[in-house]
């Protein structure tokens, strides 16, 4: 099923890359260029083929030599998702977020075109679709996450762009939908618009906050903002994990005349009706340690619910790891990630408990960090330790917990914001000439054009 | 997060190409007004135009509209010291760029005059 690493064949595309970065490469320090390579024989299966998997297969590619490697990864197709909300805000083509995924696996690399059905950590197998198993000598899983509309009553990703019902987290076409939905509930002329969060981690955490930020824009250029009403609804009293950044939503959703809304869940939804039926968390269920909200006690977090009329609604649904991870060993089985993430050092990213085993991107049980940014400064860390592994070496690094939002504050303007696990803003910013604290033009350009090439850059193990 | 040179280069590798066919438009726009001017014995210090230089600084104020536009931002967001920068340096290079076509367009069209 896998075959040993050949030599790489470049199409035009890669040779006109090559073209472009050689004309410069005089100019580097070789020892910059200098990468030193493994030699062995272990087979690595990498569970997904999406940011985090597309980069660990390049990175691996390039410093083993000798190894197996298979990506299991079923879709052709590779989504650049930190598009959706520009898609979903009007301001892109959908088309512009595809790629193929052929252009980004390396070559030499087996690639399974199918879904894992199970992981057996003890045996070191992966379960395929078609009955077949994939054994491995190590493992990395870079599955992404699940999105679990089925906890919300009534919701299904099917309604969306129907009934007022956005949600931009579902698909491509779900952001195309959202913004159709958007376009309808506009083009009525007024109305109420629910924005809410999920009381579990999620993917791109500023996407809730983007969509609440650029339809205001749309709203205000239409000229009748007195006549739409606009509710932000989260489960927690925090809206943002970083409380610098918190404090500036909450301080701008008042200046806005967006209602702040806390401790609401989104339990229920009635399409027909155009009615949501939200349930009081709690004070205690803060945002930042929201995963302690399980999805299993959902239904016992008390009695006090409100339903809310709506012209259009943002859902944000409860997000886990995959059922296949969820269902299989690797999953954390206490702490506040259990049932629910993969088990993981959070900043050496190995496994908890099977050491041959690594996970990066969303699927790691983290309480920040499911961001393509995230993904960049994850590979190096996992790339380094696994190879240190393998050579029965310590785990030399160490990830920060380094994660970036470019949120968007308005269509035009964003901040660009980064932190890492101490919540402190401390780090370097990525670009020293843009200030994480101030909404610039910059950093709305650098969203929309730059942003797309450094990730891509990113999948080809080369950032 | 920080970015190498090598990392930048590869960056650039993807967010090139898009616009490479406006950028060779426009350096050939370039590269052919000054031949062409240089060849009936254009010299941009022996020669002035000052619709040229006008039309120039018009196009260089210009930008400080439109490129905000081009990036489906407006003026008004154009708020920080880096933001500023940013979008003066490509008023000034639009400027400049318009000068150094239309100047030896202009001698082509009205020859050889001291000013």
């Amino acid at each position: 099923m896998t075959r040993h690493l050949a030599p790489p064949r470049m199409d035009r595309r890669q040779l006109l890359k090559l073209g472009l970065g050689a004309g410069a490469a005089g100019l580097l320090p070789l020892a910059g260029l200098e990468a030193t390579t493994v030699p062995t024989r272990a087979h690595i299966v990498i569970l997904g083929g999406g940011a985090a998997g597309m980069a660990m297969a390049n990175r691996l590619a390039m410093r083993l030599s000798g190894a197996r490697i298979t990506v299991v990864e079923p879709r052709e197709i590779h989504h650049y998702q930190p598009g959706w909300t520009l898609v979903a805000c009007g301001v892109w083509h959908p088309d512009r977020t595809l790629r193929s995924n052929a252009d980004f696996m390396p070559r030499g690399i087996d690639w399974i075109r199918q879904p894992a059905v199970g992981v057996d950590a003890e045996q070191r197998r992966v379960s395929l679709a078609d009955g077949s198993i994939a054994e491995y000598d190590y493992l990395v899983v870079a599955t992404g996450l699940q999105l679990n509309y089925h906890l919300i009553d009534g919701m299904s990703p099917e309604l969306i762009g129907s009934h007022g019902i956005g949600s931009v987290y579902a698909s491509l076409e779900g952001a195309t939908r959202t913004r159709d939905a958007i376009d309808e509930w506009l083009a009525r002329g007024s109305g109420q618009g629910l924005f809410t969060a999920a009381p579990t981690p999620v993917k791109c955490a500023g996407a809730p906050l983007k969509m609440t930020f650029t339809t205001l824009s749309r709203i205000k250029d239409t000229g009748r903002r007195d006549a739409f009403r606009l509710d932000y609804l989260t489960p927690g009293e925090a809206m943002f994990s970083q409380p610098w950044v918190d404090d500036f939503l909450k301080r701008r959703f008042d200046d806005e005349g967006v209602q702040r809304r806390h401790h609401y869940r989104l339990s229920a939804i009635d399409p027909g009706a155009r009615q949501a039926e939200f349930t009081f968390v709690g004070p205690a269920s803060e945002f930042t340690s929201h995963h302690e909200l399980r999805q299993a006690e959902f239904g016992r977090e008390g009695e006090m619910t409100e339903v809310i009329d709506y012209d259009f609604i943002h859902v944000v649904p409860p997000m886990s790891a995959p059922d296949v991870i969820r269902e299989s060993d690797l999953i954390a089985r206490e702490g506040p990630f259990r049932g629910e993430w993969l088990d993981t050092d959070i900043h050496t990213l190995q496994h908890n408990r099977y050491p041959e085993v690594f996970g990066i991107g969303d699927v790691i049980g983290a309480p920040i960090n499911k961001t393509a940014a995230s993904v960049k400064a994850q590979a190096p860390v996992v790339e380094a330790n696994l190879l240190a592994q393998l050579q029965g070496q310590a785990l030399p690094a160490r990830h920060n917990g380094y994660t970036s939002c470019p949120l968007i504050t308005d269509i035009g303007k964003a901040m660009l914001v980064e932190f890492g696990y101490d919540n402190d803003m401390a780090f370097l910013p990525s670009f020293s000439f843009i200030d994480p604290k101030e909404e610039s033009w910059v950093a709305w350009v650098l969203k929309d054009y730059l942003l797309q090439p450094a990730y891509y850059a990113m999948l080809e193990g080369r950032v | 997060m920080n970015f190498t040179l090598s990392g930048i280069l590869a960056v650039l590798s993807h967010a090139i190409p898009p616009f490479l066919p406006l950028i060779l438009a426009l350096l050939a726009l370039l590269v052919i007004a000054q031949l062409l001017g240089r060849l009936r014995g254009y010299r941009f210090t022996a020669y002035r135009c000052v619709p040229a230089t006008i039309v120039a600084l018009l196009a260089g104020l210009s930008t400080l509209w439109w490129l905000p536009q081009l990036t489906g931002s407006r003026l008004a967001f154009v708020a920080t010291a880096t933001d500023w920068a940013a979008l003066v340096a490509a008023a000034l290079g639009v400027a400049l760029l318009t000068w150094l076509v239309l100047h030896p367009l202009s001698y082509l069209v009205r020859g050889p005059r001291r000013y």
